[in-house]
């Protein structure tokens, strides 16, 4: 009995000693319960919309992509490019194009990412202005994702709080275009108010006051509220000094990655680090613009007219295309490439540490910057009271740069000419935006914006012939039918798909 | 202790009689476990003429001339009784009832026994009775002999029956298998015996604490069979469970126990991940997968430690496969899907034993595909230029020849040795089995090997009376290297040798003029195959180790615990270096990582059991217990790229140009259960069995975390019924149902938790601390949950000679683990979540059958089973689920599956292939035109939609088989084992990269037979550019075999020339695997998976290569 005895002890100590909960306190794992607690914390979760905006499905590649195709300065370099670029390029997409549904979740991914950081903004404790200008950097970012999807897809639902619970957001419709603009402008509003000049770090990856105005600028204009796009350019303007904005002296330097962290010029870039091979670090812009002769893959490669209608004199053709390249150490005219077409060498000729073939280099991608806030200037002032002296003056800022050659000064382009019309200076400015920004993906919400879509595509002199464009259909993409058949009430489809 | 179980062993001797008598004795009493009734009485016939003389001369002259022995108590039987027997070639049953019609005795006949009582005397009455015998007899004689009787594998023997030989004065082990018997005078040895056991005579003489180790002979029926927390005698089994002995699995050299167990078990599908991959891992299905996206791997359960690591089949003794609840709820949560108990072997009393065991294989590829030469490939790929309005590629196609054969470039002649050394051995306190084995394998693709070392160490030892422990302990080291044979998801960079190896243009050499690798000529930048598999050096080495301990406690009388302690880490380090030779390093300057990982997972367990017999036609075992385990697992990893040299393989981090953010990561998680089981037996007729499982897990949701997992059922043996008694065809027939519910856990940790991921991003070229919410909570998560009913038959003829097991299952799953897609504006992509229904069920037969056609003995088992998948509820209100499983460098193709409501998971999905589109044809609006492809029109509207998209295929065949035979004749033996499948489809995707037409990679030989405007009768369509991959019907295949897994001849040398050479055993042996298959697959072999999921079954794509192997062996016994 005594050994029964014993044991009956052992066993009962076993099982109660191993008493357990059973809760999962993960190590390494970060939950979003009590994770926010100082500026460092909401700012990490600001970097990471941030990083978001440089995945290989946004601007490190898809995003760049469509809107590069879909306008009318870039077209397929290999055909044997897979099928959804190619339906892009050619307005033959419907409801299933693998790039409208993948870019369609890194969006919302990034807002979710901004969601969340503004939340953080709200919880944690500290000054007011520093808890408002956190606040106001994720409202900035938000408004920017927002405005790029509202211009490609027209009505889509609207999110403006971080999510814990799916099902709350389960069947919600879409909101209107006109409502996303308010949300937009209304964040936008915040961020000029809240944020700083500028970051002691002199990023350019990070919203500013002046990012927030630029965006806004950009949006009345896009919205057709000239007085207020060009008040707030006007304000750009007028600031640079202390947001630290001006045009660089050579147009090139813009496109050396090895130059651009800081660089005045840029207003908004996305950061990327060269050969950090990561999901959110991917530029797949550079082997997507380098011909395959060196590695590249021949994918977003301008049409000849594109070339042979850029006057030669112009220092911003020589920078941003490459007619000629050395490939094992000769000097190979483009004549001669597999895809015998000039190729795109803003993304791809000084590119930092990046593979051979250019992909994860450590080009930041612009998306405004100061020389935008000039034609934007112009072109809403245009608007306004016509070609002012005023308007003209911003245009020949940037043609002056134009002209500057690392060893000459061309005289083209000249200035805009004293007896221009209205008419005339909103064409003109509409092709100077065109040659300065080219490949910048610009130009294809310019076409919708000002609706060019008949004539660049169906006009005498279409760069890109497109005889499938449709204006009725084709200024939006088609919303994601995966995401249709979630949710229903995000029916009606987009006119036309 | 009215009830006591322990046998008293009644000695005949009797004061008065004892002298004169020359029958001793016996009287065995009860047993819980059951012996058999036996038909054999009712076989034995015997002659035999006495007139008036004493019964006991009767019982004399039938033991003489018989196997039978009588036993009975002296005060029941009047000895001196005369009469007369008359029997001419009469069955002894009749004799018996016969001569004891008259008598106030009764008889029964028991195994090999006839025992007798007075009529209607109580049993338990009569043991006191005997007690006092016993005690008086002791007092005069003094030679007592006692010991314990096992079973081989180290498990007591109740009711043995251990017989002073030349006498019939015996006695009969007790439950635990202990005996105690008194010599007579003179004896020497004694003979145990038990049903289904050898019979072994040991000499006793000064020997006392004797283990006897009894060796299972050809009767199973009373086998044991090991099952959760305990064994139990096949007889006595309710539920469905499948055994697999240590022959079986030791057939052929195998890397793995689990490769040796295809096809050996009834319901138990096996298929490795990639063909004959050295190292490559296997999938294991029991009774089809009762998920969609869970994890439906069954639970392994080492030696009783459950997520154990498995042994090298070669140290282990046998396999049991849990088929049905009432076997499987006793492991609750990770129950579902099917449980597979391992044990190994174990030292056996008797002198210490060494076994060396050494064996050879030489290995080949076991098919090519026929691929265009240069010449047919050249006049392919000009058609398809002249088609495209371009000049042909190739003008001098007269001169090409054959070209390069990339298939012979990548494959050698491979091959595996394999040794094995073991020691084994016991006396009554300890017993002991240690092993070390060494496999290493060369495989038939240049650059993939594997090696396995392992040791394995049982020892066993009796610390008390009441007292046992053992040590179990498995150490392994695995290393497996070379290439990627088989692509994963990734694209064009990452492609597999096999695939490359199909794919490249027989036109192209393997090397440029100036001595580099040639590159893809056409289209995506594929790697040079030769390059691939030289290229790229991986390594991947796990140690693993694995410590049990445990003791075991007799409490008092018929009460056991049990506690055992154990913990398995498996520490992984996988190295990889890509040179410049390659596409994915050429850009970076070579690219290499190193990653490590430790999982660890410590076990506690307690039970109790008790059993008991009450009267003697109740049987009672309870069980129950406590079980804590917990689990983690650690990942570091780093990777670099841009090297100096590709000679610094992934030993030189430091000198790397870039090095990439380091990994690491930790995930930890606890299961907390209470189980219990409760046998209740009546008669050896009828048997229940209940199990209860509470288990806690830690990675589901709060509130959600504990549940119930019961079971019951209920078997008949209606043989051992009254009214079968005098069958003598029928030796064996059971009736079984049973019906429980069963879980799967296979959530990951902290799926429940809503978290924040990492991002990488930089500010102005500084990385930066970045997080984003990457997934949302889900506080409602639980497990899987599998309702499943079995009914079953046990059927035994002849004696066993006969054997047929069937059963019949429905399973149940419901609350499908889903990860639902959310709406993608939520910033989530999707939710893990329980909803959906899925139903599996089947019919499994296995027959066995043995005979000796005079000196040849024949085994032959049959194994069948067939299984049917079913959607029965989808989330979203049942709308069909379309998805992929294509390599990620097929672009072009869409879906290729869909998930439906009524139809099997992992069904194909696509259009219709109809042929060629022929000239005069109706031509369907976004068709190909003529020459091309031709689809159905389904809608029938003249459009090509993707509406004209419909089931094409279900990759799970009708039924799976095996079939083994062992032949002895001699010291020969033969072993043939067939195994296969029936009914069954493949998507073919190698196939349909190289038959696309599109002439951008090489094609199979069926492109011979391609349209053209003067060949028109095929069904392959001409070569054309500017087609895309389209999932047809065209790509998918019935992939039907029939396949001779292994022949083996064997000798075994005789006893005399062993005694000259001084072993103990010597067997020579040669044998084939995979020597034969037929199946009509067009593709390289039809044992194929690429992709190991539920949802992705029976897909081909570049997988390595099936092997046929040629094995030399050795076995040699010291």
């Amino acid at each position: 009995m005594k050994l029964y005895i014993r044991i009956l002890i052992m066993c009962i100590t076993i099982v109660f000693g191993s008493c357990v909960k059973l809760e999962e306190e993960p190590v390494g794992v970060l939950a979003p319960e009590g994770f926010f607690k100082t500026k460092t914390d909401v700012e990490a979760a600001l970097f990471g919309a941030y990083g978001r905006m440089a995945s290989g499905t946004s601007w490190g590649g898809n995003i760049i992509t469509l809107l590069q195709l879909r306008g009318d300065m870039v077209d397929i370099g290999n055909p044997g490019t897979p099928l959804r670029r190619r339906e892009i390029n050619s307005f033959t997409d419907d409801a299933t194009n693998g790039m409208t549904a993948g870019i369609w979740p890194i969006m919302y991914s990034i807002i979710g990412a901004a969601n969340n950081a503004i939340l953080g903004a709200q919880t944690i404790s500290g000054s007011e202005s520093d808890k408002k200008a956190l606040e106001a950097e994720g409202r900035v970012v938000r408004a920017y994702i927002y405005y790029v999807l509202v211009r490609m897809y027209g009505d889509v639902p609207y999110i403006d709080s971080a999510i814990t619970d799916p099902n709350s957001i389960e069947s919600i419709s879409k909101s209107k275009v006109s409502d996303i603009y308010s949300g937009i402008i209304s964040d936008l509003e915040y961020g000029v108010q809240n944020l700083p000049y500028k970051f002691d770090s002199g990023a350019r990856s990070r919203a500013t006051s002046g990012t927030a105005a630029t965006i806004l600028a950009s949006v009345h204009l896009t919205l057709e509220n000239w007085q207020a796009a060009y008040d707030n350019a006007k304000w750009v303007i007028d600031h640079k000094g202390d947001l630290q904005y001006e045009l660089v002296p050579d147009f090139q330097t813009l496109f050396d990655a090895t130059k651009q962290d800081g660089i005045s010029e840029h207003i908004f870039a996305v950061d990327f680090l060269g050969l950090q091979r990561h999901a959110d670090n991917d530029d797949t812009t550079g082997p997507k613009t380098t011909i395959s002769e060196v590695g590249g893959w021949d994918v977003q490669v301008p049409s000849l007219a594109v070339y042979n209608t850029w006057d030669s004199r112009d220092y911003r053709r020589k920078v941003s295309l490459d007619d000629e390249i050395l490939i094992e150490g000769v000097l190979t005219p483009y004549t001669e490439w597999n895809i015998s077409r000039p190729h795109i060498a803003k993304f791809n000729r000084f590119v930092g540490n990046a593979q051979t073939d250019n992909r994860q280099s450590d080009t930041n991608y612009p998306l405004f910057r100061y020389a935008e806030v000039l034609l934007i200037a112009a072109e809403a002032l245009n608007e306004v009271s016509g070609p002012t002296d005023e308007a003209k003056g911003y245009v020949n800022e940037v043609r002056e740069r134009a002209r500057r050659w690392p060893d000459h000064i061309d005289t083209y382009p000249e200035d805009v000419s004293l007896s221009v019309s209205s008419d005339e200076f909103r064409d003109l400015v509409l092709e100077e935006r065109r040659l300065e920004l080219a490949f910048e993906y610009k130009r294809w919400f310019d076409i919708k914006r000002r609706s060019l879509g008949e004539e660049v595509f169906k006009g005498p002199n279409s760069l890109e012939p497109r005889a499938n464009f449709d204006s009725g259909k084709h200024y939006l993409l088609a919303l994601p039918q995966d995401e249709l058949d979630r949710n229903t009430n995000l029916l009606p489809q987009n006119s036309g798909y | 202790m009215k009830n006591d179980v322990r046998i008293w062993h009644i000695l005949s001797y009797s004061p008065k009689v004892s002298l004169t008598m020359k029958l001793t004795t016996i009287l065995l009493l009860v047993s819980v476990f059951s012996i058999q009734a036996n038909t054999y009485s009712q076989k034995v016939k015997i002659t035999c003429n006495l007139e008036n003389v004493k019964i006991t001369e009767v019982f004399e002259e039938i033991e003489k001339n018989t196997e039978f022995k009588f036993l009975y108590n002296h005060g029941d039987i009047d000895m001196g009784k005369v009469v007369s027997v008359e029997a001419e070639n009469k069955v002894l049953g009749e004799v018996l009832k016969e001569l004891f019609s008259e008598t106030n005795i009764s008889f029964k006949v028991r195994k090999k026994q006839i025992i007798l009582r007075k009529a209607g005397k109580n049993l338990t009455e009569k043991s006191v009775e005997a007690g006092l015998f016993r005690e008086k007899y002791l007092e005069e004689q003094e030679i007592v002999v006692n010991g314990i009787v096992y079973s081989e594998d180290g498990l007591p023997l109740p009711g043995a029956s251990i017989i002073i030989k030349g006498t019939t004065k015996g006695v009969i082990s007790d439950l635990d298998g202990v005996f105690e018997i008194s010599l007579v005078e003179g004896a020497t040895t004694l003979v145990f015996s038990y049903l289904g056991f050898a019979t072994k005579e040991i000499n006793v003489i000064g020997k006392n604490n004797i283990k006897v180790y009894l060796v299972p002979s050809a009767s199973n029926l009373d086998e044991i069979v090991v099952v959760g927390y305990g064994t139990v005698k096949k007889s006595d089994i309710t539920g469905s469970v499948s055994s697999v002995g240590s022959d079986e699995l030791a057939a052929f050299p195998s890397q793995d126990a689990i490769q040796a167990l295809q096809g050996r078990a009834a319901g138990v599908s096996i298929q490795a991940n990639n063909g004959g991959e050295p190292g490559s891992d296997f999938s294991v299905r029991v009774r089809g997968a009762t998920s969609i996206y869970a994890n439906s791997e069954p639970l392994y359960v080492v030696d009783g430690f459950p997520q154990g690591f498995l042994p090298a089949a070669d140290d282990i003794e046998s396999i049991e496969i849990l088929k049905d609840a009432s076997a499987t709820a006793i492991y609750g949560s990770r129950g579902a899907n099917g449980v597979i108990m391992i044990t190994t072997k174990r030292g056996k009393t008797g002198p210490l034993k060494v076994n060396f065991n050494m064996s050879y294989s030489a290995q080949t590829v076991s098919n090519k595909l026929d691929l265009l030469d240069a010449t047919q490939f050249a006049a392919y790929k000009n058609d398809i230029d002249v088609l495209a309005g371009r000049a042909p590629s190739f003008s001098n196609i007269g001169t090409l020849g054959k070209g390069t054969d990339w298939q012979d470039e990548i494959y050698h002649a491979g091959g595996v040795q394999n040794y094995g050394l073991n020691v084994s051995g016991g006396n009554e306190n300890i017993d002991y089995y240690v092993s070390g084995l060494m496999y290493d394998q060369s495989g038939v693709i240049i650059n993939s090997n594997f090696k396995r070392y392992s040791l394995t160490s049982n020892v066993n030892f009796k610390i008390s009376d009441k007292v046992r422990s053992g040590v179990n302990i498995l150490a392994r080291r695995a290393i497996k290297e070379g290439i990627e044979s088989q692509e994963g998801s990734s694209g064009v960079e990452g492609s597999g040798v096999v695939t490359t190896a199909l794919g490249f243009p027989s036109t192209v050499n393997v090397y440029d003029t100036d001595g580099s690798f040639t590159l893809m000529p056409y289209g995506d930048p594929l790697d040079n195959p030769v390059a691939n598999a030289t290229g790229r050096s991986r390594e991947l080495i796990t140690d693993y180790l694995q410590a049990n301990l445990f003791s075991e406690f007799d409490l008092f009388k018929n009460l056991k615990y049990k506690i055992s302690l154990g913990v398995t880490t498996a520490n992984g380090r996988e190295g990889e270096y890509v040179s410049t030779t390659l596409l994915a390093g050429r850009n970076i300057g070579g690219k290499a990582s190193v990653s490590s990982s430790k999982r660890t997972n410590t076990l506690l367990e307690n039970y109790l059991t008790y059993s008991t017999t009450l009267n003697e036609d109740h049987s009672l075992l309870a069980m129950g217990g406590y079980s804590y385990q917990s689990f983690s697992t650690e990942v570091w990893a780093t990777s670099a790229a841009g090297f100096l040299t590709d000679a610094v393989s992934w030993w030189g981090l430091g000198g790397a140009e870039t090095v990439d953010v380091p990994f690491s990561s930790l995930r930890e998680s606890e299961l907390a259960s209470f189980y219990g089981r409760l046998n209740y037996g009546f008669k050896n007729r009828y048997l229940l069995t209940a199990n209860l499982r509470y288990d806690g897990s830690s990675r589901l949701a709060e509130g959600n975390k504990w549940a119930f997992f019961p079971s019951g059922a209920f078997a008949w043996n209606i043989h051992n019924e009254q009214f079968l008694e005098n069958s003598k065809a029928l030796s064996q027939f059971k009736v079984r149902t049973s019906y429980g519910i069963t879980g799967n856990q296979s959530i990951a940790p902290y799926e429940s938790l809503a978290t924040l991921g990492y991002v990488f991003s930089s500010v102005n070229s500084q990385i930066v601390n970045a997080v984003r919410p990457n997934k949302v909570a889900n506080n409602e998560l639980t497990w899987e949950t599998t309702a499943q009913l079995n009914l079953g038959l046990d059927l035994g003829l002849f004696n066993d000679k006969i054997q047929l097991t069937a059963d019949y299952y429905r399973m149940t799953t419901s609350d499908l683990l889903f990860q639902i897609p959310l709406p993608e504006y939520s910033g989530f992509s999707s939710q893990l979540t329980n909803i959906g229904e899925v139903e599996n069920k089947g019919v499994e037969f296995s027959l066995t059958f043995n005979d000796v056609v005079k000196t040849i003995n024949w085994d032959t088992s049959l194994n069948f089973s067939s299984n049917k998948n079913k959607i029965i509820e989808l989330p979203d209100d049942g709308i069909d689920i379309l998805y992929s499983a294509a390599p990620g460098n097929f672009p072009s193709i869409q879906d290729t599956h869909v998930l439906r409501e009524g139809s099997p998971v992992g069904s194909f999905y696509g259009y219709v292939y109809e042929g060629v589109q022929q000239n005069g044809n109706e031509l369907l609006v976004g068709a190909e035109g003529i020459g091309g492809e031709r689809f159905r029109d389904i809608e029938n509207d003249g459009e090509l939609t993707s509406d004209d998209r419909m089931i094409i295929g279900n990759p799970h065949p009708d039924f799976i088989w095996g079939w083994n035979n062992d032949f002895s004749y001699k010291g020969f033996d033969l072993n043939i084992f067939f195994q296969g499948s029936q009914g069954n489809d493949i998507l073919n995707f190698s196939g349909a990269r190289l038959d696309l037409g599109n002439g951008l990679t090489n094609a199979t030989t069926n492109m011979l037979n391609r349209w053209s405007p003067t060949f028109t009768n095929t069904n392959v369509p001409q070569g054309n550019e500017d087609r895309s991959l389209v999932m047809s019907s065209r790509w998918v295949e019935d992939a039907s075999y029939a396949r001779l897994k292994n022949i083996l001849l064997g000798y075994s040398f005789s006893e005399n020339f062993l005694n000259k050479i001084k072993l103990r055993s010597l067997k020579v042996y040669v044998s084939a695997q995979n020597l034969l298959t037929i199946t009509g697959y067009s593709g390289l072999d039809p044992e194929v998976n690429y992709r190991d999921s539920n949802t992705s079954v029976g897909l081909d794509y570049g997988s390595y290569p099936n092997i046929k192997s040629y094995t030399l062996g050795l076995n040699i016994g010291l």
